[in-house]
């Protein structure tokens, strides 16, 4: 038992002299979570941050057996579902696992939102944070593709036109997306490239700048238990008592996933036929529907402008305001910080509408 | 066949038993297990002279209380309700094999009954030895529901010798008899565990708090580490047909043509390591930090595991109500070949009297269907026979119902997972014409059957 300690001791005093783990212990030790009614929307990164780390290893996993061509895609995901052992298990994990992550990102922006996690000196995590989601879609977007069936394809088709309509770059970037004025192999390949090495990279880097600046600036605290006197704020330490938390969330999240899927495996729809008609009542994924229900609201015409392209300005101005509006409320404005709250319920609150309406629709 | 049938749309008959089971099996494994930890723990309030302890498990039986005698007892007669309505030829059966077993099960669920309102009303009231005394007979009565009950849920999986014998005793005590037992005690403990934490995690005084906590996360981990071994021996008793179609259903699962079954194993599989994981992490290496909500979602976990480990042992039973023995639509399996020489709207009482009536003379396949597929299928929602039967005319259904009838599993891959047709060719043909008439594709007029004996008895 002694000696078993004195290697213990030994490999400690090993990895110590390498790696500075007490430095490491230190600086988690010193990260404080205040306790709140509210405490609850801390757990949002991380359960996000578990269901990027199961998007990782199957995204790894798919990629041994997936074939980014436009005669094999869609024989290669029939293959890792009905001849690959456990093919449909991974898949399945990728496929839920990146709605439930997007589900969770929305949730972690709108709970930092509301809780006035933006203010000074908070404003690169803000930012840093939305773009992850933007990220997060364009993942889901490029993904979605890449099992070339019937409805990804012509999902997709509507994506990049509507994309297109965007003025100045719109075309441009729907053309190189594309690889050309339709939707062929060059499309699958540069979907492809951008999904496995592109948008993780990018993804690496504002993770690695996101997380450092919550490192930095420590976790934010509502308004409400800010102004509590001293005495009567409550904190607990990081490491271990929260992390330890964390770790019952990352299982509880796990578990969902997994019912999820095992109870309703993802599938596959016929092979895509670009000369064929499209499936009647196509709809994008959930995290589009909001938006493709708003295109579908507005007239042909307003005035002299198409339709969509004031659909798509308007969208565009709407997101801009969300991602900046929060710059301005630094907490010395009441009437400021109550605008910002309005305007995230009006935002959140349309969102939801417009997704259950097309979804019902 | 022999009684009137109850039609529930969309969900299904089998469906309301198994929501309102899956409720009464929370709160009655919890009754049995949270007996045991009453007593448990008020031993040791009692010898370590604790009132701390004391005070915290006169909160806790409130709750106690209410939950497992307004709840339990309300549910535990839905069971019978919505059994023998969906059911009947099946509880008839279990009736009338067990009639002591079902007499005892009564008198102990009164006695437990009795000892609880008597253990809660007499907190400081009897001295605490007598109190004690009243806990560790609510834990020997509570306990011998369990012993009772567990023969005959045993039993319809694997009748054993009673399949000759007709023995109650024989089927009572049954190849899976003990490892039931002892999964069920484990499920017991572990759920009173669960809600002990439930209720450990609103104690005030932190450093109480933090004991009770740890107390429950110690209760609870030999119990999740039990279980596989405890599973995996009650797995080596049951009938090698149930482990077969388990282990086709793994196999082909590796390659996505799973069974349900095979879900609900991996599913059960998962929960289960998963609840192992959450004890240690949670109420065991942080007991400070163990809040209510985590309690409630660590519970949540926990009666996951119960349900899907029961929807598996409910699934392994399949085609059978009673195994070997009774299908799940009543009918006998030594019936079977008799029913198809001389037709089931001959033998069956109810069912015959039926399709006499002027309104099912004229499409008796659907009083078939009542009786022989709506034990697992609705015509629309759940297991849905419009979504089954799909495109197919009449001639393919017939051709499907011929191939329902054949004994060979390499003639009938649904051999073994759903019964046999149990119908004459007029039958059958009158049910072709009913099926295939739900999406518009019947031919013509439904067949004319000829009845024989019409008597009701």
């Amino acid at each position: 038992m002694v000696g078993d300690t004195r290697r213990g001791n030994k490999l400690l005093g090993f990895l110590e002299e390498r790696f500075a783990l007490s430095t490491l212990l230190h600086l988690a030790e010193k990260k404080k979570v205040p306790i709140h009614r509210h405490s609850v929307w801390y757990y949002m990164g991380g359960i996000a941050a578990i269901y990027l780390a199961v998007q990782v290893v199957t995204g790894i996993l798919l990629m041994v057996y997936y074939v980014p061509e436009i005669q094999s895609a869609h024989a290669s995901i029939l293959k890792i579902n009905s001849q690959i052992d456990f093919g449909w298990f991974i898949r399945s994990l990728h496929s839920w696992g990146a709605n439930l992550m997007i589900a969770v990102v929305v949730l972690h922006l709108f709970s930092t939102y509301f809780m006035k996690a933006y203010r000074r000196p908070r404003e690169f995590t803000w930012l840093s944070g939305l773009l992850l989601l933007v990220l997060c879609m364009a993942f889901g977007f490029t993904g979605y593709l890449l099992p070339w069936d019937d409805v990804s394809f012509f999902a997709t088709k509507i994506g990049l036109d509507v994309a297109a309509k965007t003025p100045v770059l719109g075309g441009v970037i729907a053309d190189l997306l594309r690889g050309g004025e339709a939707i062929s192999q060059a499309t699958i390949s540069r979907f492809f490239v951008i999904h496995v090495a592109v948008l993780p990279i990018c993804l690496l880097g504002l993770l690695g700048g996101h997380l450092l600046f919550v490192q930095m600036h420590g976790m934010s605290e509502p308004d409400a238990f800010k102004n509590l006197p001293a005495p009567k704020k409550t904190y607990e330490k990081f490491f271990p008592n929260f992390f330890f938390k964390d770790i019952l969330v990352w299982i509880l999240a796990l578990n969902v996933l997994f019912v999820l899927v095992m109870l309703a495996p993802w599938g596959i729809g016929p092979e895509a036929d670009p000369f064929g008609a499209a499936p009647i009542g196509i709809k994008p994924e959930w995290y589009f529907l909001s938006m493709f229900q708003f295109l579908k609201l507005v007239p042909p015409m307003i005035g002299p402008i198409e339709g969509e392209l004031f659909g798509i300005l308007l969208m565009g101005i709407a997101a801009l305001a969300f991602a900046v509006l929060p710059l301005l409320d630094q907490g010395q404005s009441k009437s400021i910080s109550k605008l910002a709250t309005a305007y995230g319920v009006i935002i959140a609150i349309a969102a939801i509408a417009l997704s259950v309406w097309g979804a019902l629709s | 066949m022999n009684y009137p049938i109850w039609v529930v749309p969309y969900l299904g008959g089998p469906w309301v038993i198994g929501i309102i089971s899956i409720i009464h099996i929370f709160i009655s494994h919890f009754a049995v297990g949270g007996g045991a930890f009453l007593a448990l723990a008020e031993q040791i309030a009692y010898k370590r002279k604790n009132e701390n302890l004391y005070n915290y498990l006169k909160g806790h039986s409130r709750f106690f209380l209410i939950i497992t005698t307004v709840s339990g007892a309300m549910t535990g007669v839905g069971i019978w309700f919505s059994i023998s309505l969906v059911s009947p030829d099946g509880t008839a059966s279990l009736i009338q094999s067990f009639t002591l077993a079902w007499a005892l099960e009564y008198l102990f669920f009164v006695a437990e009954l009795a000892t609880a309102f008597v253990y809660y009303y007499t907190w400081d009231r009897v001295s605490k030895e007598t109190h004690l005394l009243l806990a560790r007979l609510y834990m020997v009565f509570s306990i011998m529901t369990l012993v009772i009950i567990n023969g005959i849920i045993t039993f319809m999986l694997t009748p054993g010798k009673w399949i000759e014998s007709h023995n109650w005793l024989d089927g009572f005590l049954n190849p899976t008899y003990f490892p039931g037992l002892i999964i069920r005690m484990l499920i017991m403990a572990a759920i009173a565990g669960m809600y002990a934490l439930v209720t450990s995690s609103r104690i005030p005084d932190p450093h109480f708090r933090t004991y009770m906590v740890r107390f429950c996360a110690k209760w609870l981990i030999p119990i999740f580490l039990l279980g596989p071994i405890v599973s995996f021996w009650y797995l080596n008793q049951i009938p090698q047909a149930a482990v077969q179609t388990i282990f086709t259903g793994i196999q082909t699962s590796g390659l996505g043509n799973f069974s349900i079954l095979a879900r609900a194993l991996y599913l059960s599989m998962v929960l289960s390591g998963t609840i192992i994981l959450f004890a240690f992490f949670g109420p065991y290496l942080n007991p400070r930090g163990f809040t209510f909500r985590i309690a409630i979602l660590f519970m949540i976990c926990g009666l996951s595991v119960t349900g899907t480990t029961e929807w598996m042992r409910e699934l392994l039973r399949k085609p059978y109500v009673v195994y070997n023995y009774m299908y799940s639509n009543g009918i006998r399996k030594t019936e079977v070949p008799d029913i198809a020489s001389a037709g089931f709207l001959n033998k069956g009482k109810w069912a015959s009297a039926l399709a006499n009536t002027p309104e099912c003379k004229a499409d008796p396949g659907e009083v078939v269907y009542r009786y022989q597929c709506m034990s697992c299928h609705t015509v629309d929602g759940y297991r849905s026979m419009k979504r089954m039967i799909g495109d197919r005319d009449e001639e393919s259904v017939v051709g499907f119902l011929n191939m329902l009838k054949e004994k060979d599993p390499e003639k009938n891959p649904y051999h073994g997972i759903m019964p046999p047709l149990a119908a004459n060719d007029t039958e059958l043909k009158s049910l072709a014409h009913y099926l295939a008439g739900l999406n518009g594709k019947a031919d013509g007029s439904a067949p004319k059957i000829s009845h024989g004996a019409q008597t009701v008895h």
